[in-house]
């Protein structure tokens, strides 16, 4: 008896956890998908409109080099605890 | 002082610990968990690093992370404004990870492994520029950086002097030679992160000629490459921007046909020439980039690093292309390796340490003693008899390769980085024609166009290849294809590939003394001085780690004795743990 309880509340507990899941990626869909349309969304547009580009996605035959200042080199160390 | 280094989250996440400036341990998290390519938080192997020291976590002075997250973030962010709506699957699939876990790094570290303290970020690219230039004999060098994309950064140069790194121009995101590379990979139904180098493979049977393969020149519309090396692409041709498949629809119609569905399809000529396609443009744009620095830098050495560096069929050419006269390359050149990068740069450059030499110890990873070995196999029951000394395991194990034995080879640390360097190796003779069919089919199971590599003794390359002179160290790590000499190729036809060509590892006495004298053993019997090498694994599988897994690979395979530490396991004699691999052999 005390198997067939342990096994069903396992059984049950499991279930739950699916359920948990299930609901949490519901709820992640549904939020993502308002900041997917009303953020990112409404911020695409406004940059198109002024013809803003975030990404490089045409060939430029007309330039000389593609290469871009980086200089990268070495900082304090306290510039290397900020994650940007 | 202790110094952790830590890269994850994209592909090959792996840990690395310095001692005073010496790499004393590292690996990668996939020979742990068994999941090949594994990019979550590396907690395995950090704790490997700090137990081969003997250490706690509050023993580390600091602990360094191989990218900014937040720029790369920035970038993602940018990715899906440019190309809203069509983001939208991949901005549902993404985000979660970043906000639950790539962005919470700091506390990651205190739940995982009690680490308490600040997390120091270095660019990605650099940390790349470091596990290179920190890593070479070079005072001082030109430096390259190459891979798919870090934070913005695709592609950077610029010089290391001593202690320092300065990258001083770049290519951004999305124009991308790893990405235009996986790209192709994809197209060919290969997996992405993971099959590039059977694309590397497979392109020495399509048409390596600039002028007849119709598919160099299609690819030339897609890519615009300057003459100073730098280059942009043409996005309309490309998915991989916005969406999780990478090549568009435009790109198949240029290549005409569609994506091929899965590694089961027939290789049709048409796919090798687009192999060797995509290997041609990539060389292109890698030996103009290196002339380029090599003007602007006007030094004479180079090091290399981030993915595109294990192209090792482009490193070849690379001194006979270029001005340089000196490269190096190390072991774990992909972000796997970034991990060490970033722990040299924070001794070296940040904290002003003087650079000093690395003991050039590739062996970093867990080592079994034979005590260890021997309990295993006493407690599995499995088997097995000792050799009396390393001379007795050195003539015995040469004598059955010569007698065409397929020998799985279990000794000292597992290598660090990609390759089977001598530690976790497969090796046979490359002498039987059939070697090559054997292991492919019924050790690891896979393709059939794809070469075995050659292990020669470094005194003995020269007669055997036609190496750059003299020998570049990155021949030790696989890391070089250079040509079979033409009397050789049908006398070693395992380790010779279509086109001629070898991706020979070198090895030294220094380095590895029982794996030189095992090779220069079997030449003293055969007259060839020369062993195929390949990794410890099945198809799919991370290399073997550990006895157990070592035992289990040969017992599950083709392989028909496993020489691991002091003892000799014949499969033979123990019939009753056989298995049969193939079916596991999928990636």
């Amino acid at each position: 008896m005390k198997i067939i309880l342990k096994n069903l509340l396992a059984g049950f507990l499991e279930g739950l956890k699916m359920f948990s899941e299930n609901i949490a990626h519901l709820v992640n869909v549904i939020l993502l998908s308002i900041v997917y349309i009303f953020a990112v969304g409404i911020t695409a547009m406004i940059a198109k409109f002024f013809g803003k580009h975030f990404l490089e996605l045409k060939i430029d035959k007309n330039c000389v080099s593609y290469w871009s200042d980086l200089n990268l080199k070495r900082k304090d160390l306290q510039e290397y605890l900020k994650q940007f | 002082m202790y110094i952790l280094g830590i890269s994850c989250y994209y592909h090959d996440a792996s840990a690395a610990l310095i001692k005073d400036g010496q790499v004393v341990a590292a690996a990668e998290e996939e020979r742990f968990t068994r999941k090949k390519h594994d990019f979550s938080f590396p907690v395995m192997a950090i704790n490997y690093c700090l137990e081969s020291q003997k250490i706690k976590i509050n023993d580390v002075a600091f602990v360094g992370f191989y990218e900014k997250p937040f720029l790369k973030f920035e970038r993602v962010l940018s990715q899906h404004l440019e190309m809203f709506p069509w983001s939208f699957k991949t901005f549902l699939s993404s985000m979660p990870s970043w906000i639950n876990e790539k962005l919470r790094l700091p506390k990651t570290l205190k739940k995982k492994i009690g680490w308490n303290g600040g997390v120091l970020f270095i660019e990605h690219h650099l940390a790349h520029a470091a596990s290179s230039f920190l890593t070479s004999p070079f005072e001082d060098s030109a430096i390259i950086t190459v891979d798919g994309v870090g934070e913005w950064t695709t592609t950077a140069y610029g010089v290391g002097i001593g202690n320092n790194i300065n990258l001083e121009k770049e290519i951004k995101f999305p124009s991308s030679i790893g990405l235009l590379y996986s790209t192709i990979t994809a197209y060919l139904g290969f997996s992405v992160n993971n099959s590039e180098y059977k694309l590397m493979g497979l392109s020495s049977y399509g048409k390596m000629d600039r002028e007849q393969n119709v598919y160099y020149k299609k690819l030339k519309q897609v890519v615009d490459i300057k003459e100073d090396g730098s280059f942009r692409f043409d996005m309309s041709y490309f998915k991989f921007h916005w969406s999780s498949r990478m090549p568009a629809k435009k790109l198949c119609d240029l290549l005409g046909g569609p994506v091929r569905k899965s590694e089961k399809e027939e290789i049709t000529e048409r796919q090798q020439d687009i192999a060797a396609a995509v290997q041609l443009i990539t060389e292109d744009i890698i030996i103009k980039i290196l002339n380029h620095v090599q003007k602007v830098s006007k030094n004479d050495k180079v090091v290399l690093a981030g993915g595109a560096a294990l192209n090792s069929v482009c490193n070849g050419k690379i001194l006979k292309n270029t001005n340089f006269k000196s490269i190096w390359i190390q072991p774990n050149a992909s972000d796997g390796g970034a991990s060490i990068g970033v722990a040299l740069y924070i001794y070296h450059t940040l904290l002003n340490n003087p650079r000093t030499k690395q003991t050039g110890n590739i062996y970093l990873g867990p080592e079994f003693s034979n005590q260890d070995i021997e309990l295993f196999l006493n407690n599995e029951q499995i088997k097995y008899s000792r050799f009396e000394n390393s001379e007795e395991m050195i003539n015995k194990t040469a004598e059955l390769i010569k007698n065409n034995y397929v020998v799985g080879w279990f000794q000292k640390g597992m290598e660090w980085g990609p390759r089977a360097l001598g530690a976790r190796s497969i090796l046979a003779s490359p002498i039987n024609p059939l070697v090559k069919e054997l292991l492919n089919t019924k050790v690891k199971h896979r393709e059939k166009f794809r070469p075995f590599a050659p292990v020669v003794c470094a005194d003995d390359a020269m007669k055997y290849f036609e190496c750059d002179q003299p020998l570049p160290e990155p021949t030790d790590y696989m890391l070089m294809v250079y040509p079979v000499k033409k009397e050789w190729q049908d006398k070693i036809p395992s380790v010779t590939h279509v086109d001629g060509s070898g991706r020979l590892q070198t090895i030294r006495r220094e380095q590895n003394e029982l794996y030189y004298d095992l090779v220069k053993k079997f030449g003293e019997l055969t007259g060839v001085p020369i062993l195929v090498n390949t990794s410890f694994n099945i198809r799919g599988e991370p290399i073997v780690c550990t006895p157990a897994e070592a035992y289990k690979c040969m017992m599950g395979t083709g392989i028909d004795c496993l020489v691991m530490g002091n003892y000799l396991i014949k499969r033979e004699d123990n019939p009753q743990d056989m298995w049969d691999s193939e079916q596991l052999a999928t990636d």
